[in-house]
């Protein structure tokens, strides 16, 4: 009985697929199809369903996207260029039906172009990646060569796991110059862990918190009032003056030593509840325009770049980690100014004590951009 | 119109829809989410080379429960370095083998505790479709096929919800909405939408507070079928049809364990735990006691009994009438999952990967201690006298005796 039960559950399953897909018209050609992924794409807009009636109708777009043969759905990627957050997955849902469906009838050479493509979105690199080592991983597998300074993270951080995997156990001399190197290739924070424990293990001294490009020398400005949180919204001396200047309070020169980077304002100034410091760092850029400001702390934090307002966030003690918020700013080539409001609130719970914040700035891969000098002055 | 082509499809679904409804464990904690069987009995020991029908390989983390729908056994989970690639997975019950397996990319945070994960509220499901939240505020509904119906990304319509240490609540579908409740510091609230189409029927702001409990259906005589919302601060019961206040209670509540119990009176946990009376519009506390306490786990209610596991991995057997211990047990470990009954028998899984079988007939006693390896955070499933373990990785299916 179970086993007569579970063979129509399946057809039903197949059978429901397969109705939802008659129901919606199958696309005539690979331009009709193009033309349908990529309305799927834009479904919504950046904020969401446009409309409430707009989900039964991109379904049924979806359906059609999962009706098309296995030769359409490498041009149906391209479809994925500037796609809001529902299309993208609104279009994926569709595309995977027909890569579902497709068995060995989707073309691994396509693929791989798309695969080895840079100028394509990462995210349809690696979509296009997942399928052909599905299909044959040993030709993924061999792309993954050349890909160690590849813009798409997660195609580098398997880059640099075959590189490290390939390394000889029994010659130390290679198997240092390929952690080296990888570490040099290496973006994702516990990536770099892992080799630079290894080469430490080996010898190899690594400053982490210089491989990750933290912003470590800051001046220090606090304590100002918090209780009740009535100061993340307030704008004291240092946010309201020019950031830095003599006249906001006393100035305390700063420096990280923490592997993270992270900057102790309980060791700094005092360890108080209710309170709130500023930090200003100078930093150098190579060149000119936007960066992104990657900011990590159990606290509320707000940031300006050269006085402009990049990101704010009251959040008190739910969760840190390194890059925990990111935001696109603007900077001059050369000398910038980075503020950081830093807030503590009135928590006595054990785990609600620390006060402490961690910045670093850079591109879009998390490669860091931003120097200091080799040392700073207090303000006069 | 109805063609002679599609009778036999028609007959198939229909076939469906009877294979649906028996004994389908399909939301977190079972039916109504109250984590009782009483009609099933299950094997008293297992392990990894006795007594598992099957076990399935996930393809990402996750602590939310599986749930069991028909012949399918669904369960999400989140992969990647960022934890960005959403996963709902339905396997066959019967063999374990994968029937289709849907992937979305994660359009919010997808920071986590690594005690939590991004897949750490169970999906429900109506028998028609099945409704996941991920801790990114992506709120997805596919149908028994895998086909994607509907999404709402939460996080992208509010974009100061959802916390770093993970969002934990499970949606619930009363009556035909699908009810979350987002808590959080940031843009928190709680949200029903239309189960088959995913457009609100209501939202609700909710106070700036973080917790990770559940909407709790709870069905009343004067108002029908309601939504119990919990947070530190109180419970909020509200018309599941369209989100109106029903009563409201301030009181000292866990973020976590939430609250058990039916119309007639409700557990809370906070500071032990209270028994809360609901009348007419209010609420009135019954009862308190200390000594039944919660760590993480929430508490069991059935007949007239209370089960509560305590920090310490104590599990207090109490009276619902007044709070009185009738009994208690030292298991072992840490408790994540929430304990839940299989005919009389409690099943408390420890996030060590062992399972303790509790007999409530007398004096609450062991019989039986059962592991499997991994860790365990997602509360078990019940079906047909199956029990469906699901450590970080791995669904395990324990045979019915």
């Amino acid at each position: 009985m179970r086993a007569t039960v579970w063979i129509g559950v399946a057809i039903s399953a197949g059978l429901m697929t397969s109705a939802a897909v008659m129901a919606a018209e199958k696309p005539q050609s690979v331009a009709e199809a193009v033309a349908i992924a990529t309305k799927l794409a834009h479904a919504g807009g950046p904020r969401g369903p446009a409309t409430p009636g707009d989900q039964a109708a991109l379904a049924a777009q979806a359906d059609q996207i999962a009706a098309i043969p296995a030769a359409w759905i490498v041009p149906c990627l391209a479809a994925f260029a500037d796609a809001t957050p529902a299309g993208a997955n609104w279009l994926r849902s569709g595309l995977e039906r027909a890569v579902d469906q497709s068995g060995s009838t989707l073309a691994v050479e396509p693929l791989a172009a798309v695969v080895a493509d840079v100028k394509q979105p990462a995210r349809v690199r690696t979509l296009a990646f997942s399928w052909l080592k599905d299909r044959d991983q040993p030709r993924a597998e061999g792309l993954l060569d050349t890909m160690l300074a590849d813009p798409a993270l997660d195609l580098r951080r398997e880059a640099v796991e075959k590189r490290l995997a390939a390394v000889s156990a029994t010659d130390e001399a290679a198997q240092k110059a390929t952690h080296r190197e990888c570490l040099a290739a290496a973006r994702d924070v516990d990536q770099i862990e892992r080799i630079a424990g290894w080469l430490s293990e080996h010898g190899e001294k690594v400053n982490v918190a210089e491989v990750l490009g933290f912003v470590r020398k800051w001046r220090i400005s606090g304590e100002f009032d918090n209780a009740k949180g009535v100061g993340f919204a307030t704008a004291y001396p240092p946010e309201a003056a020019k950031p830095g200047s003599p006249e906001a309070r006393e100035w305390k020169v700063v420096e990280s030593a923490d592997k993270h980077g992270a900057v102790d304002l309980n060791a700094a100034i005092a360890t108080k509840k209710g309170v709130l410091a500023y930090a200003v760092a100078d930093v150098v850029m190579p060149r000119g325009g936007p960066a992104e400001v990657r900011i990590g702390s159990p606290c509320a934090v707000a940031v300006w770049v050269n006085g402009t307002p990049v990101m704010a966030h009251e959040i008190y003690h739910a969760s840190e980690a390194i890059d925990q918020y990111v935001a696109t700013a603007e900077f001059r080539e050369g000398a910038n100014t980075v503020l950081v409001k830093c807030c503590q609130n009135e928590q006595t719970e054990p785990w609600a004590g620390d006060w402490k914040f961690q910045l670093r700035i850079c591109d879009s891969v998390g490669s860091p951009l931003a120097t200091q000098a080799a040392s700073e002055k207090t303000p006069n | 119109m109805l063609t002679t082509r599609r009778l036999p499809l028609m007959a198939i679904m229909l076939l469906w829809s009877f294979s649906s409804n028996a004994a389908d464990w399909p939301e977190f904690l079972g039916p109504r989410g109250r984590g009782v069987a009483v009609d099933q009995a299950i094997r008293t020991t297992w392990s990894e080379a006795d007594g598992i029908a099957w076990k399935a390989e996930l393809p990402g983390r996750g602590a939310s429960s599986p749930i069991v729908v028909g012949d399918l056994v669904v369960v999400t989970a989140s992969s990647g370095a960022r934890q960005d690639q959403l996963h709902i997975v339905a396997l066959d019950k019967a063999t374990g083998r994968i029937v289709w397996h849907r992937r979305l990319w994660a359009t919010g945070r997808t920071l986590v505790h690594p005690t939590s994960a991004v897949a750490a509220g169970t999906p429900a499901s109506d028998g028609k479709r099945i409704v996941a939240l991920y801790s990114s505020c992506d709120l997805v509904a596919v149908d028994l096929a895998g086909r994607l119906l509907w999404q709402r990304n939460l996080a992208v319509e509010h974009p100061r919800s959802g916390n770093d240490v993970g969002m934990g609540s499970s949606p619930r579908i009363i009556d035909g909405t699908a009810i979350v409740q987002i808590d959080c510091q940031g843009d928190a609230f709680a949200l029903g939408v239309d189960a088959a189409t995913g457009e609100d029927r209501w939202i609700v702001p909710r106070e700036k507070i973080a917790s990770w409990t559940s909407p709790l259906a709870v069905t009343t005589p004067a108002h029908g079928d309601c939504v119990l919302l919990q947070n530190p601060q109180g419970l909020d019961l509200r018309l599941a049809e369209n989100g109106k206040s029903v009563w409201s209670w301030k009181g000292k509540c866990e973020g976590i364990p939430m609250t058990a119990g039916s119309s007639a009176q409700l557990y809370v946990p906070g500071d032990g735990l209270s028994a809360v009376s609901p009348s007419g519009t209010a609420a009135q506390p019954a009862w308190r006691s200390p000594k039944l306490s919660c760590g993480i786990a929430s508490p069991l209610v059935w007949g007239n009994s209370i089960a509560c596991i305590n920090r310490a991995g104590v599990l207090c057997i109490g009276d619902t009438a007044d709070g009185q211990i009738r009994g208690q047990v030292r298991l072992a470990g840490s408790f994540w999952a929430s304990p839940i009954l299989a005919g009389s028998t409690i099943v408390a899984a420890n996030k060590e990967g062992k399972t303790f079988l509790v007999s409530t007939d007398g004096e609450p006693k062991i019989i039986a201690e059962n592991e499997l390896p991994g860790t365990f955070t997602a509360t078990p499933a019940l079906a047909d006298g199956n029990v469906y373990l699901r450590s970080e990785t791995t669904l395990w299916k324990v045979a019915a005796p």
